[in-house]
C-alpha cells in the first residue's frame, strides 16, 4: 500500500480500529494494531518503525482468537498487553504476553496472562495503571468499574474491587488519570464521571454528551480533553466542570479519537469519521493567565487552533497514538486496516 | 663565576671573550664533522676532532707552515695556561674575602640585639613624657579658647549695641504703632528681624522687651489669621496674610487643611451640579425643555468658575500645594466620568452624551488655565478614552439586547409556532438590527463629526472602537443565537437567557430563523453597514437541525429486529418526514430573495466535475446492478472508485442544506452500523432500509454521487459486520419497497399532506 505524501504507511490486512503505541520500548518507536473482522482470523501486528523513520517493519504478527475492540500496551513491560474482544454475542477481556520470538514461527500463539472474566455485560475498555510497573488494572464494561491485580508469575488476575455505575448509565470508555493514580474517568451517554478508586465511589461528574474518547493531558494537572460525536473537542479544567475552558471545532462529521501530545503542551490530535486527521495546538495557559489576562486569552483565542489536517485517509480514523519515544511521531489507524506513521515536526518548528 | 665588578680591565675583558666564545656554541660549524670541507678553523667548535685536525693539517700544509702553526699553538697554549691560571686565583680571592665578610657580620650581629630593645625602651619613655606634656596642658587650652570666643563675642554686642540697643527697646511701641496702622508686613519684618536677639539674650536683658513684642505679635497674627479666612478681602491680600503667617512661623499646614477642605466643599457641590446636569439632559429631549437646560448649565458654569478662582487663591497662597490640586482636580474630572458612565447605564442619546462631554471640556479647560501644571488634558484624554470605549460597548449591548430580545418573543409559544410568526419575528430581527446599527451609526458620526478638541484627538481611536465594537457585536450575535437555538452550553453569565431553553427542546423553526437572520447579516447587513470582516455564522446551526436525524439514525440501528424483515421499518419513515419537515421549514427561509442570487452559484456547485465522473459510474452501475447477492463486487467498486468528497462546504441553499443534513445522517448511519455486530435478519433489515431509502433520498438531495456512495457504504459496513450477511433475494426485496411505496402514496392521499405546502 502507497504511502501518503509524508506519512510512512502500513497495511493491515482487515479492517481494524485500535493501535496502542508500546511505551515500554525504549529502543525502538512500536506500536500494536489489532484487527477487527468478524468472520477471518485476527491478528495483531507488532510494528516498529525503522532508525531512519522511513519505513514501518512488522516485527510480529500474532494471531488472535476473536475480533478486538480494544488494545493497549503495558506500560512497563513492552512483550505485555491487553485487548477487549468479541466473539460476536459475547464479549471478553484479557492481558496477553507476546511469546519470545525465534523468526522461524511465523504467526506464533499468544500466552495468555490471565483473563478478565468477571464481567457480565459488554466490556468497553481496560486500562493499565498510568506509569511504571504497578499490577494494577481497570476495566470498565457497561455496568461496572473493576479494579484487578495482576500476578503475572502465577498468571491469574484478581478482582480487587468493584463497582457498578448504577443502572441509569451505559459507560462506554474511560481514562486513568496520570496526575493523581486514584482518579479515574470514565463517559457514559451523558456526562463523565469521575471514581474514586479508593473508595470506589463517584466523585464529580461533567455533563457533556456522547463522548467518544477522553484523555488527560500528561503534563498538565487538572486538564481532560474529551472528543464528542457533534460539537467536537472541549478541553475541561477540572476545578470548574461547568464550563470548558477551550472549544475546538472538531470534524465536519463525529469526532471520534483524541490524544494529548505526552510532551508538548496544547498539542493535541483527534481523528474522525471524515476520514482525517487534525492537528491542534490549543494552550491553555496556566490558571493565573486564565484568570488575569482574560483580554490576552481571548486575543490567543483567535488565532486559529487547527495547525494541520491530515485527509489523505480512505474511511473514518478510530485509532490515534502518540509515540512516547519520539513524542513528535503519532500513528493513525483508519477502518480499512492502513497505519500512518507521521511526524509533527515540520508544523512544530513553524511556532 | 663570573662575578661583574665594576672596573673592567683590559685583561678581565680578554678574558671574558676568550671564556665566552670558547663556552659559545658557533652556530656557522654546528652542521658538524664535513670531512673534507671543515677547514682548519674548526678548532674552535663543538665538533672538533683532534686526529682528524692532525691529518687535515699533516696533509695540506708544507713543513714550513706546519712548523709555523706549531709555534702559533704553542703560544697560544701558553697564553690560555695562563689566563686559566689567573681566573682561579682570581676567584680565590674572592672567596676569601667573601668568607672574611661572613666572619665579620656574624661577630656584629651578636650585640645588635641588645642595641635595639635598648632603643625601644628610650622611645617608649619620650612617647610618655609627651603624653604628660599634652595632659596637663589640655585644661589651660581649653580656658583659653573660651576666653578666646567671650571676647570675640563682647567685641560683637559692644558693636551691635552701639545702633541696635535704641531699636530694640523700640520695638513694642514700633509694633503697636503697626498693628495701629495695619501695616503688618513692617510690624513683622521688625519682629523677625530682633528675633535672634531675643533668642539670645531674651532671658536677661531684654526680658521685659520680649514679652511686650510678643503680645503685639500676637494681635498681628490673629489679624492676619482673620484675614486669611475672610472671603470678603481680595485673593492678593490674603495670599499676603498667609506669607507673613508663614514668615512668623505660625503653623500654616493647619490653615492649609481647613481651606482645602473648603474647596472640597465646593468640588461637591460642583459634582452634585454635574448630576443634575446630567439629569436634565437626559429627562429633556424635547425642546420645551431646553430652558431648564440652560439653567443647568449656567449654573454649572457658575460653580466651575466659583471652584477656578478658588482653585486660583489656593494656589496664589499655597504656592507648593500644586500636587494636592492636580490631585483634586483630576478627581473631579474622574467624578465627572463617573457619573456620565453611570447614566451610561441607561441608555443615552449620543446628543446628551455628546453635550456631557462638552461641558466636561469646558470645565477642564477652565481648569488647565489656572492649573497647566496638572496636564488635565493628558488625563482627560486618558479617562475619556475608557468613557467613550464605553458608551460605544454599551451601543451595542443595546442593540444586541434589541435584537436577541425580537427572537426571545418567538420562544414562548415555541410549541407549533406558526410560519406567520416567525416570519413576523424574522422581520422584527432584521428591522431592529438594521434600524439599530443604522442609528447606532448616525450617533457615531455625530460624535465624529463633532469639533470638540478632545473628540477630534480621539477620533481615530473611536473609529477603531466602532469597528471593533462591530465585530465583537456580530461574534456575540452569533453566540447569542447558538445559545438560542441551545448548541453550546452557557457560560454563568448567560445562564439566566438560558434557563428555559434548556430543560425543553428547541423548536427547530426558531433555530431555522435564527440561521436565516444570521445569512441576513452575512449577506445584506455587513456590506452595508461597514466593512468588518465576515462572520463565521458556522453551519453548526444546520447540524442542529439535523441532531433529530441523527437520534432517529440511532434508533433505527438500536432497534433492529431480529427477525425476518417484512416491511420496511417504521423508523425509516419518521427520518423521511423529518427530512420533509427540515427541508420545507429551510424552503420557507432560504427561498425568498436568497434564492435568487445565489441560484446560479449553487448550480455550478452541483455539477462538478468529480459528481460528473461519479454519475456515470453510477448510471452504469444501476444498469447492471441488482446483482446484489455478489457483495464482493462492491469492495472492489470502492476500490477502484475516487475517494468521494463526502463533506463539502455548506451553502446557504436549499438544496446544500439539504443535502448535508441527509449526508450527516447517512454517515452517522454508517457510523453506527459499524458499532454492531448483526444477524442475518438485521443485515437484512438494513439492507431493505437502504434500498428504499435510495429513491426519496435521491429526489432530496442534489448531489446523488455522494448520496449514493454513502447508501453504498452502509451496506457494505453492515454486511462486514453481519456474522451471516446473506442478502435478501432481489424480488422479495423488489416487492417489499413496492407494498411500501404504494402505501405511502395512500397515505399522502388521503391525508392532504400539511408539510408539503
Amino acid at each position: 500500500m502507497q504511502a501518503g505524501s509524508s506519512g510512512v504507511g502500513y497495511g493491515l490486512k482487515y479492517q481494524a480500529r485500535c493501535i496502542s503505541d508500546v511505551k515500554a520500548d525504549t529502543d525502538h518507536t512500536s506500536f500494536l494494531a489489532g484487527t477487527l473482522s468478524l468472520r477471518e482470523e485476527n491478528e495483531v501486528h507488532l510494528i516498529r518503525l525503522s532508525a531512519d523513520g522511513t519505513e514501518l517493519i512488522c516485527e510480529g504478527l500474532f494471531s488472535h482468537p476473536n475480533e478486538i475492540w480494544d488494545l493497549r500496551s503495558c506500560p512497563f513491560d513492552q512483550r505485555i498487553f491487553t485487548t477487549v474482544y468479541s466473539t460476536g454475542e459475547s464479549y471478553g477481556a484479557a492481558v496477553w504476553q507476546i511469546p519470545e520470538l525465534y523468526g522461524q514461527l511465523n504467526s506464533p500463539q499468544l500466552e495468555r496472562v490471565a483473563l478478565l472474566d468477571a464481567h457480565v455485560s459488554k466490556i468497553k475498555c481496560v486500562l493499565w495503571w498510568p506509569s511504571g510497573r504497578n499490577d494494577k488494572l481497570v476495566s470498565i464494561d457497561e455496568e461496572n468499574l473493576f479494579l484487578w491485580s495482576l500476578d503475572s508469575s502465577k498468571k491469574a488476575a484478581q478482582v480487587q474491587s468493584k463497582e457498578s455505575a448504577g443502572t441509569m448509565h451505559y459507560l462506554s470508555g474511560g481514562a486513568w488519570d496520570p496526575h493523581d493514580v486514584n482518579s479515574i474517568a470514565a463517559t457514559c451517554e451523558s456526562s463523565v464521571q469521575f471514581w474514586d478508586l479508593r473508595t470506589m465511589t463517584k466523585t464529580s461528574s461533567i455533563d457533556v454528551s456522547h463522548v467518544r474518547t477522553i484523555d488527560y493531558d500528561t503534563k498538565k494537572d487538572h486538564i481532560l480533553v474529551t472528543a464528542e460525536d457533534e460539537t467536537g473537542i472541549h478541553i475541561w479544567d477540572l476545578r470548574k466542570t461547568k464550563v470548558p475552558i477551550r472549544e475546538l471545532p472538531g470534524h465536519t462529521h463525529w469526532t471520534w479519537a483524541v490524544a494529548c501530545n505526552p510532551e508538548y503542551d496544547g498539542l493535541i490530535l483527534s481523528g474522525g469519521t471524515d476520514s482525517a486527521v487534525n492537528l491542534w495546538l490549543a494552550p491553555t495557559g496556566s490558571r493565573d493567565e486564565i484568570t488575569s489576562d482574560s483580554g490576552q486569552n481571548s486575543l490567543s483565542l483567535k488565532v486559529d487552533p487547527l495547525v494541520n489536517s491530515y485527509t489523505d485517509y480512505e474511511d473514518s480514523v478510530y485509532g490515534l497514538a502518540w509515540s512516547s519515544r519520539e513524542p513528535w511521531i503519532f500513528a493513525s489507524l483508519s477502518y480499512d486496516g492502513r497505519v500512518v506513521v507521521e511526524s509533527v515536526k515540520p508544523y512544530l518548528s513553524r511556532k | 663565576m663570573a662575578i661583574e665588578d665594576a672596573p673592567l680591565d683590559d685583561k678581565a675583558k680578554r678574558m671574558r671573550d676568550l671564556l665566552s666564545s670558547f663556552y659559545a656554541p658557533d652556530p656557522s660549524v654546528a652542521g658538524g664533522s664535513l670531512p673534507k670541507g671543515a677547514s682548519l678553523d674548526a678548532i674552535n667548535t663543538d665538533s672538533f676532532d683532534a686526529d682528524q685536525y692532525m691529518n687535515l693539517l699533516v696533509q695540506r700544509a708544507n713543513l714550513e707552515g706546519l712548523l709555523q702553526k706549531h709555534v702559533e699553538m704553542a703560544a697560544e697554549i701558553k697564553n690560555l695556561d695562563t689566563d686559566l691560571q689567573m681566573l682561579v686565583y682570581e676567584n680565590y680571592n674572592k672567596f676569601i674575602s667573601a668568607t672574611d665578610a661572613i666572619k665579620r657580620m656574624k661577630s656584629n650581629i651578636v650585640g645588635m640585639e641588645a642595641n635595639m630593645e635598648q632603643l625601644l625602651d628610650k622611645i617608649m619613655s619620650v612617647q610618655s613624657r609627651s603624653d604628660g606634656v599634652n595632659n596637663s596642658l589640655f585644661g589651660k587650652r581649653e580656658h583659653i579658647e573660651k576666653l578666646h570666643r567671650t571676647r570675640n563675642l563682647l567685641r560683637k554686642v559692644q558693636l551691635f549695641f552701639c545702633g541696635k540697643e535704641q531699636f530694640i527697646y523700640d520695638l513694642p511701641a514700633r509694633l503697636g504703632k503697626c498693628i495701629k496702622a495695619e501695616a503688618y508686613a513692617d510690624a513683622v519684618r521688625f519682629y523677625t528681624g530682633a528675633m535672634p536677639i531675643f533668642k539670645a539674650y531674651g532671658e536677661s536683658s531684654f526680658q521685659d522687651c520680649k514679652r511686650a513684642s510678643e503680645e503685639a505679635v500676637m494681635t498681628i497674627t490673629k489679624n492676619l489669621q482673620g484675614k486669611l479666612f475672610s472671603d470678603s478681602e481680595s485673593i492678593q491680600t490674603r495670599a499676603e496674610a498667609a506669607v507673613l503667617l508663614k514668615q512668623l512661623d505660625f503653623p500654616v499646614d493647619g490653615l492649609k487643611v481647613r481651606l482645602f477642605e473648603k474647596l472640597e466643599q465646593s468640588l461637591g457641590g460642583l459634582q452634585v451640579k454635574i448630576g443634575d446636569v446630567a439629569d436634565a439632559l437626559e429627562e429633556s429631549n424635547d425642546e420645551q425643555e431646553n430652558d431648564l437646560q440652560l439653567g443647568f448649565a449656567v449654573a454649572h458654569d457658575a460653580s466651575v468658575h466659583e471652584f477656578v478662582e478658588t482653585v486660583r487663591a489656593y494656589r496664589v497662597i499655597f504656592p507648593d500645594s500644586e500636587s494636592q490640586l492636580i490631585k483634586l482636580s483630576e478627581d473631579l474630572i474622574t467624578k465627572h466620568f463617573l457619573i456620565t458612565e453611570q447614566h451610561m447605564k441607561k441608555r443615552v442619546s449620543t446628543a446628551t452624551f455628546l453635550r456631557v462631554l462638552r461641558i466636561i471640556w469646558d470645565d477642564v479647560l477652565l481648569i488647565d488655565h489656572v492649573l497647566p501644571e496638572a496636564l488635565l488634558h493628558d488625563y482627560c484624554f486618558k479617562v475619556s478614552q475608557s468613557a467613550i470605549k464605553q458608551y460605544v460597548s454599551s451601543m451595542f449591548s443595546h442593540l444586541l439586547d434589541d435584537v436577541s430580545g425580537a427572537m426571545m418573543k418567538v420562544h414562548p409559544q415555541q410549541n407549533n409556532v406558526a410560519e406567520e410568526q416567525l416570519q413576523v419575528a424574522l422581520e422584527a430581527g432584521k428591522n431592529s438590527l438594521l434600524k439599530g446599527s443604522m442609528d447606532l451609526l448616525l450617533g457615531f458620526r455625530q460624535l465624529l463629526e463633532d469639533n470638540l478638541d478632545l473628540l477630534v484627538k480621539l477620533r481615530e481611536l473611536i473609529t477603531d472602537w466602532v469597528q471593533a465594537g462591530f465585530q465583537q457585536f456580530f461574534e456575540a450575535l452569533d453566540t447569542r443565537f447558538l445559545l438560542l437555538s441551545g448548541r453550546i452550553k452557557s457560560s454563568p453569565q448567560d445562564q439566566s437567557l438560558s434557563e428555559g431553553l434548556q430543560s425543553e427542546k428547541i423548536s427547530s423553526g426558531l433555530v431555522l430563523v435564527l440561521a436565516q437572520l444570521c445569512v441576513f447579516v452575512e449577506q445584506t447587513a455587513i456590506p452595508r453597514i461597514t466593512e468588518a470582516r465576515t462572520v463565521p455564522v458556522s453551519c453548526v446551526i444546520f447540524t442542529a437541525a439535523s441532531g433529530t436525524v441523527t437520534e432517529i439514525v440511532a434508533f433505527i440501528c438500536s432497534t433492529l429486529q431480529h427477525k425476518e424483515p417484512r416491511e420496511v421499518h417504521m423508523f425509516v419513515d419518521l427520518f423521511l418526514q423529518e427530512l420533509e419537515a427540515v427541508g420545507s421549514e429551510v424552503k420557507q427561509i432560504l427561498s425568498q430573495g436568497v434564492r435568487k442570487h445565489r441560484r446560479s452559484e449553487s448550480n455550478g456547485s452541483t455539477t462538478s466535475s468529480l459528481s460528473n465522473s461519479l454519475r456515470d459510474d453510477k448510471l452504469r452501475r444501476s444498469n447492471t446492478q441488482r446483482a446484489r447477492s455478489q457483495l464482493l463486487e462492491t469492495h472492489l467498486a470502492k476500490l477502484f472508485k475516487q475517494k468521494v468528497e463526502i463533506f463539502t462546504k455548506v451553502e446557504f441553499t436549499r438544496e446544500s442544506v439539504v443535502t448535508t443534513i441527509i449526508k450527516l445522517g447517512l454517515k452517522s448511519l454508517q457510523e453506527f452500523v459499524r458499532l454492531q455486530t448483526l444477524n442475518r435478519s438485521g443485515f437484512q433489515q438494513i439492507q431493505l432500509d437502504i434500498q428504499f431509502l435510495r429513491t426519496p433520498l435521491k429526489e432530496l438531495a442534489e448531489d446523488e454521487a455522494a448520496i449514493d456512495f454513502l447508501l453504498d457504504e452502509v451496506i457494505v459496513g453492515a454486511s462486514d459486520r453481519c456474522l451471516d450477511p446473506t442478502p435478501l433475494e432481489p424480488p422479495i426485496l423488489d416487492k417489499l419497497i413496492h407494498a411500501k411505496t404504494a402505501e405511502t402514496k395512500e397515505q399522502n392521499s388521503s391525508v392532504a399532506s400539511p408539510t408539503s405546502q
